[in-house]
């Protein structure tokens, strides 16, 4: 079957590649892996004042829809706030990108990653946190 | 996505009922001992298939030998002039011992077949993603290191480093098959699928370096 024109627009300019710094406090970073295909994405939120993401960066090492998947989910979660962006599904992404049947594992990984890095980001607040009210 | 069939281990000294002569016949022969005709084959785990005790430490060369002993006793040549039925079951053995043979002949493949043969679902075998920070971050550094690196030289090293990881794993995941430590064994093997693809990709990108 051919890829969808959605798909293949990401995966040949994918938008956001790239690091954001790790050790940030307003920095979330998710890493998953698909243990099926042996592929790794990571995918980073920065976490503006008002709550809401400013940016977000991806890398991914897999296939075409793992690409597309995660370039989208970037696209997708900036100016949410956290529980907007915790909201994306798999299902979503799948949709939109037209994702056939054997690919859908490649939304899963990006919904998984965009939770990571949002349960990453919240972890290292409640840390913060934590050291302010001592 | 599935590896192997949806087999599970039963009784080796079962007896099933051959279709030509009606006698008694083991659900491991391929063919029927009293008249010589050719079985379906049974519902047996790949091991038994192939006359081993399920495990992940396996004679290769024994398993290469069994194997094409086996497909030579079914080859179509040597049921030109037997009966439809015959051949359909020779067939049908030849289609099965291939499975078996394929299944057990990879070490990842046999790995995730035998977790599953143990009532496991190998997390290779699975659509779910891996709970295991410290290899994915591995997992991610090596990939990084592979894409920075610009000579095939560097490549090769990262290519000779995995293979000897892959090697020392291969002996890590036997251990923890002989101690029946079932989710040793499944993280292993994950990490081996890991080290496989990363190898892969180390071959791509010296082809596309070498294409220039």
């Amino acid at each position: 079957m051919a890829y969808s024109q959605q798909l293949i627009d990401h995966y040949e300019n994918p938008r956001n590649v790239g690091s954001l710094e790790k050790t940030d406090g307003t920095v979330g970073t998710g890493l998953v892996g698909a243990p099926a295909c042996g592929d790794v994405m990571k995918l980073q939120i920065k976490v503006g004042v008002d709550g809401r993401i400013e940016d977000a960066k991806f890398k991914t090492f897999g296939c075409g829809s793992a690409i597309a998947s995660s370039s989208l989910a970037t696209e997708w979660v900036k100016g949410k706030t956290l529980d907007e962006a915790e909201q994306i599904k798999n299902t979503e992404i799948a949709q939109h990108l037209s994702l056939p049947p054997v690919k859908i594992h490649c939304s899963i990984l990006a919904e998984d990653a965009i939770k990571a890095a949002i349960k990453d980001y919240r972890d290292k607040q409640q840390v913060a946190d934590g050291k302010a009210a001592e | 996505m599935m590896i192997g069939g949806e087999h599970k281990a039963i009784p080796r000294a079962a007896l099933a009922e051959c279709w030509s002569c009606k006698g008694p016949v083991s659900v491991q022969a391929i063919f029927c001992h009293t008249c010589g005709a050719a079985q379906p084959p049974r519902q047996i785990d790949h091991f038994a298939r192939l006359g081993f005790e399920p495990g992940f430490d396996l004679d290769i060369d024994l398993l290469e030998k069994r194997y094409l002993g086996f497909q030579r006793s079914v080859h179509p040549d040597r049921f030109a002039n037997k009966s439809a039925r015959d051949r359909a079951m020779a067939e049908q053995q030849s289609v099965s011992l291939n499975e078996a043979f394929e299944t057990l002949n990879d070490p990842l493949r046999r790995a995730s077949y035998l977790l599953q043969l143990k009532g496991q679902t190998a997390s290779v075998a699975k659509d779910q993603t891996v709970d295991d920070p410290a290899l994915l971050m591995e997992a991610m550094e090596a990939r990084e290191a592979l894409a920075e690196a610009e000579s095939v030289e560097a490549i090769e090293k990262l290519a000779i480093k995995a293979g000897a990881d892959a090697i020392n794993l291969l002996s890590e995941i036997s251990k923890a098959f002989a101690a029946d430590d079932l989710a040793a064994a499944n993280r292993l093997t994950t990490r081996l699928k890991y080290l496989r693809k990363f190898l892969e990709e180390t071959r791509a990108r010296r082809v596309a370096l070498e294409s220039f």
